[in-house]
């Protein structure tokens, strides 16, 4: 037997692994085809992208904030173009640029703080982009700021300052930040890897971060109905579960794959039986009968948008839908880094298409033939069926997200994807 | 021969390990050899310009899916044998940014090819493989043409794990269930591999192909299949040609050097002689997943399909696989690239659309792919179609599930009718009705690659291009072996039809039960079909080689006959022992039965005796022709008393009598009179050299067979004489027979 030969299918971890023996245009490109080929997906490829990005920083070379932006840039573009689906790339992407600008300004405002103050302040972005950010309002307590994502939530503070003032019609590209000292490359080398690194453990974090709201939101003898757990809803319901006596209806299961021997969600039923909750598995179709029962619905998204509306995995929209009529709450457990600063597409609204075998195996050579089958693995959901946005920074309703969407991202990078177009 | 090593720093990574020592680290890595040329002009005419590999598939040369799902395994190094236009797929790989092994980008750490020039098999190539011993543990042997997003990790665990327990585990066969009913990938196929299973240890222990052009659509089971408890017989399954293989493959390969293909020579010929070799081959049979090889235009055409349907996931349009392409899924199911204009009133459904194409108003295209750079007037009408980079198709012309190459220019209001194919550089003039029966198959140049002289009725006045004839090795006019045609013909179209041809009616019955394996037919089978239990399989044997002397098969038929008439005729040499030696071959190869042997013998005979009673020959007498038939090479009568006879028995020697009685009715220019005195003299002399016994003379005499209709009867009539004077010997003593030799002449 050859026990350690386990896999030679490669995976995020194998090319994190990778990371130092590889050129940095290798590594990028095999993110690249790990996303185009779906080996990486889902939750993984905001990891997956802040650590493409870390290496980018390390490695590349650039000589001012510049190149070093437009680096982060031309690497973020070509990683978030080969996962249309995936738009947590661009969040990340957006988080590292504005980090960069914050570490760069920070440089500068120490050493010159009074010049390059006034330059910065010219050279900001206008809001014109993003006409339904609110007002700066400048002494509302960020939530982030408890969290721990302190370091660039005050410089971000600081940005949104300025920016109130200007109306320079110049964007994205920030001229004036070019005349940072070379000298301090290295120091900002190091502190945009430090501020990565933290991005990194603030993803790495959020699942608990949230799971720690559990008891607020999750009350003794409620029921709870999880769509489709994802890691996310499972460790918020683990944790729940330490606290409260509870009962979860588990709906959304998957058609059984070949061969698998578990009843779905075994592991998640047995973590959850072992601290004493009764848990239902339920069928798809039985989901109606049960909505009045039940009193909240969970599931996690895989992306919130500016209007509040939600990527989830498919069948969640009919779960919110019944809730919605019933009148019973309606939490979406999503982290900041999912928060996306732009409305969604047409084709996100169409959902994105999956292996028709999900619905007609291959073998059925009549339905093959004569069926156009469309599997569609992505829903949309409008905002008006959200209740609670519970993020790793607490629970938010609708009407919040802008702030948290103005406090992690610049108004720079918000026109992000605009650049997927070039190549 | 010549070896090109990856340029640059990548191929110097992969440092080849010289000791032995170094195999334990080296297991980690997994190696895969691509067969980049499959020896077959199944793609003709676009296979002239471009090799199959690089023919687009969805707009993406083939090769790219192939590589992609290396690449998806964690394959970490590649071998790629080139045939017919290496330069081009050199080249390409070169000049592609990802795989070009000196890119810094790409997913392997060597990609070499290997070229060899005198090889005209892929036998060649995998007996070459074997010779450089580059090959250090299991690897990955694909085609160059393979679309596939399975996950090779449990079937590598599995084979690993058979290879660990026992070392004559030596391959795994990577195959795709696609259930019994009808299915566009199982109908594309033309042949149709038929697996036998074990099912338990997924064992394979016999493979065979099937087309619809044989004479039987019967497969013969090997005994030896019957001494394993149960077995499964499958024609369900799309062979992709994945295989997982040891070196030792390779080793096979290298013993036996006529094999030419890995399945129909190689699988086949390895499980048949297992008792030999001793290795044991296994099948991985896959329920998810997809896997199937574009090997020809029907399954080009059914891939395509698939890749659209997102089958294929992650190889979608959309994924972009290719460096630079920007699809995105639009409304009606479509794909469309960057810069592609669809004027108001174009309709693209359920399509791909390359880069830079122009559709103009009132067209409409359906379940087509269409390249880069088009050009598609108004009014057109494009449906399941396939029309590649460059193409021009002009105002009000209608394409239906045709393949249309690249740079083909088609006039306005032309009909480009089902099953067409078109290749590079064609141009069809305005006006044009192309013919539909059958469909046309136009190439601007010739098989020498010189440009052919326009075709004007085909292709209108201003054209360019004519009709390429597709050649066949197999010879029509040879009636014989009509029932043996290539079933190459089935898959050389883009439509699969059997019309024209004359198929053999023999029926297909599914197996209800044992009792089945009673009767005196083969085993056939439809679908796969699960046997009991076999505990009395030695005693039914028998039963399952055909022995129906009215059919038998025709190839061994017409050999063996052959191979003895020349034997007989030769002058130079007057032994007959390495006619005999060919013929005991011939019988084994063809796994011949007794009736075909003594049929094949008789025919034999009686022919080179007919043959002496022509003038050309002497115009023998039928008593001395018969002589000079059975005593001018030495060892004949021993081969005809040994093989033709077949023993001692009565009942064999009436039936070799019989043999012969109608052998001559089957020789042509032979008066009736004539033949039965040829057959007289020819029992008589068969009598006299003991081949043939009285007894069995007479069993002959009174077989109702001997006197089937009006020329049998005749025939026989004429030894009425002979056996008479048999019957009398009989009372008077068998002493005196061989005295009366002459008395028998008389009776003519």
């Amino acid at each position: 037997m050859a026990p350690s030969q386990a896999s030679h299918v490669p995976t995020l971890d194998s090319l994190i692994k990778a990371f130092n023996n590889q050129l940095l245009e290798a590594s990028i490109e095999s993110l690249i085809f790990l996303l185009k080929r779906r080996q990486v997906k889902g939750d993984e490829c905001a990891k997956a992208t802040a650590h493409i990005l870390r290496q980018v920083v390390a490695k590349s070379k650039w000589h001012d904030v510049d190149q070093l932006l437009s680096r982060v840039q031309s690497a973020g573009s070509r990683v978030a173009r080969a996962a249309p689906q995936e738009p947590v790339i661009g969040n990340v992407v957006r988080r590292v640029l504005g980090l960069i600008r914050d570490e760069a300004s920070e440089d500068r405002n120490a050493d010159d703080y009074g010049s390059e103050a006034a330059s910065d302040i010219q050279s900001l972005a206008p809001s014109a982009p993003l006409p339904q950010r609110p007002p700066p309002v400048p002494v509302r307590p960020s939530p982030s700021v408890i969290a721990g994502g302190g370091l660039q939530v005050s410089k971000s503070m600081f940005n949104l300052l300025s920016v109130a003032d200007t109306d320079s019609p110049m964007t994205g590209a920030s001229t004036p930040l070019s005349q940072a000292q070379p000298a301090s490359v290295h120091a900002l080398r190091s502190e945009v890897m430090d501020g990565i690194e933290e991005i990194l453990d603030e993803i790495n974090q959020a699942d608990d971060q949230i799971a720690g709201f559990s008891e607020i939101q999750i009350h003794p003898g409620d029921y709870v109905l999880a769509y489709q757990p994802s890691r996310t809803v499972e460790r918020f319901l683990v944790k729940a579960a330490s606290k409260r006596r509870f009962t979860v209806i588990i709906a959304g299961l998957e058609s059984p794959t070949h061969g698998a021997t578990e009843a779905p969600y075994a592991a998640l039923r047995k973590k959850l039986n072992g601290a004493g909750v009764k848990t239902i598995n339920l069928a798809s179709n039985g989901l109606m009968a049960y909505i009045p029962r039940v009193n909240k619905v969970i599931f996690s998204a895989k992306a919130v948008y500016q209007n509040g509306g939600l990527l989830v995995d498919s069948g969640c929209c009919i779960a919110a839908q019944a809730a919605h009529e019933y009148l019973k709450p309606v939490i979406v457990l999503s982290p900041v880094y999912k928060f996306c600063p732009e409305d969604p597409s047409d084709e996100v609204s169409r959902g994105e298409l999956g292996n028709p075998s999900g619905y007609v195996s291959y073998a059925n050579g009549p339905a093959v033939d004569a069926l156009d089958i469309e599997n569609t693995v992505t829903d949309y959901i409008p905002p008006e069926l959200i209740d609670v946005y519970l993020t790793n920074l607490g629970p938010q309703t609708r009407h919040h997200l802008a702030s948290i969407l103005a406090d992690h991202y610049k108004t720079e990078d918000i026109g992000f994807n605009l650049h997927l177009g070039e190549s | 021969m010549s070896k090109q090593g990856g340029k640059g720093g990548a191929a110097g990574k992969a440092k080849k390990p010289a000791k032995p020592g170094a195999d334990e680290k080296r297991e980690d890595v997994l190696q895969a050899v691509i067969l980049a040329d499959s020896f077959q002009d199944r793609f003709r005419p676009f296979t002239l310009e471009t090799p199959r590999c690089l023919l687009p598939l969805v707009n993406v040369p083939v090769i790219e899916y192939t590589l992609e799902f290396l690449a998806s395994n964690g394959v970490q190094e590649v071998f790629i044998y080139c045939g017919a236009h290496s330069e081009d797929i050199e080249h390409y790989i070169h000049e592609s940014s990802r795989w070009s092994p000196g890119s810094a980008i790409s997913p392997f750490t060597s990609l070499e090819f290997i070229r060899v020039s005198d090889a005209h098999s892929i036998g060649d190539f995998l007996r070459d493989l074997d010779k450089r011993s580059i090959i250090s543990g299991d690897f990955v042997l694909v085609h160059g043409d393979l679309v596939s997003n399975i996950q090779l990790d449990a079937a590598l665990a599995k084979h690993r794990a058979r290879r660990e327990a026992n070392r004559d585990a030596c391959m795994t066969v990577v195959l795709r269930s696609v259930g019994e009913e009808p299915h566009r990938a199982a109908k594309a196929r033309g042949i149709t591999p038929v697996f036998v299973v074990d099912p338990t240890t997924g064992r394979c222990l016999q493979y065979d192909e099937t087309h619809p052009l044989q004479s039987e659509h019967y497969v013969h089971l090997d005994p030896a299949v019957f001494s394993h408890g149960s077995f499964e017989v499958r024609t369900d399954l799309v062979d992709c040609g994945i295989d997982i293989c040891t070196p030792d493959v390779l080793a096979l390969w290298s013993e036996s050097f006529d094999y030419e293909l890995p399945r129909k020579n190689f699988l086949h010929g390895v499980l048949k002689d297992w008792e030999l070799n001793g290795k044991m081959l296994y099948a991985e049979i896959l329920d998810d997943g997809y896997a199937a090889r574009a090997s020809n235009l029907q399954m080009y055409d059914c891939i395509s399909q698939d890749v659209l349907e997102r089958w294929t996931l992650p190889f979608a349009p959309d994924s972009n696989l290719l460096h630079g392409q920007t699809y995105r899924r639009v409304k009606d199911g479509s794909y469309v690239e960057d810069s592609v204009v669809a004027e108001r009133g174009a309709k693209v459904l359920q399509s791909a659309v390359g880069r830079g194409t122009t559709i103009k108003a009132g067209s409409a295209i359906s379940g087509s792919i269409v390249g880069r750079r088009c050009r598609i007037g108004k009014n057109v009408r494009i449906e399941n179609s396939y029309i590649w980079d460059d193409t021009v198709i002009g105002d009000g012309t209608t394409v239906v599930h045709s393949v249309l190459g690249g740079s083909v220019v088609v006039g306005a209001n032309c009909r480009v009718p089902e099953g067409s194919l078109i290749s590079y550089n064609v141009h069809i003039d305005s006006d044009v009705q192309l013919p539909s029966k059958p469909p046309a198959r136009i190439s601007a140049l010739t098989d020498d690659k010189h440009p052919v002289k326009p075709d004007v009725a085909l292709v209108g006045k201003g054209g360019k291009g004519a009709m390429y004839e597709v050649v066949h090795d197999e010879d029509e006019s040879d009636d014989e072996d009509g029932d043996n045609r290539d079933p190459a013909i089935l898959q050389s179209s883009l439509i699969y039809s059997l019309e024209g041809f004359n198929l053999s009616t023999s029926s297909i019955s599914t197996l209800a039960s044992d009792d089945g394996y009673d009767s005196d037919d083969d085993v056939s089978m439809a679908g796969s079909l699960q046997a009991g239990e076999f505990g009395q399989a030695r005693e039914r044997l028998s039963s399952f080689t055909s022995d129906d002397a009215s059919k038998p098969d025709n190839g061994f038929h017409t050999d063996a006959v052959n191979g003895l008439v020349d034997a007989l005729r030769a002058d130079d040499s007057d032994d007959f022992d390495s006619a005999k030696l060919e013929f005991m071959g011939l019988r084994l190869a063809n796994n011949a039965s007794d009736s075909a042997m003594r049929r094949a013998i008789a025919v034999a005979f009686v022919r080179r005796a007919a043959e002496l009673l022509t003038p050309a020959q002497g115009a023998l007498e039928p008593s001395k022709a018969a002589g000079e038939t059975f005593t001018a090479k030495k060892g004949a009568v021993k081969f005809v008393r040994e093989v033709g006879v077949g023993g001692d028995e009565v009942a064999q020697q009436a039936e070799f009598a019989l043999a012969m009685q109608k052998a001559l009715l089957g020789v042509r220019d032979l008066e009736a009179a004539r033949a039965g005195a040829l057959l007289a003299a020819l029992l008589q002399q068969l009598y006299s050299l003991d081949v043939l016994e009285e007894d069995g003379i007479l069993a002959w005499w009174a077989d109702k067979r001997a006197a089937e209709g009006e020329s049998m009867n005749a025939l026989k009539e004429k030894c009425r004489v002979l056996v008479e004077w048999l019957e009398n010997a009989d009372e008077e003593g068998s002493s005196e027979e061989e005295d009366d030799e002459d008395e028998d002449e008389d009776s003519d």
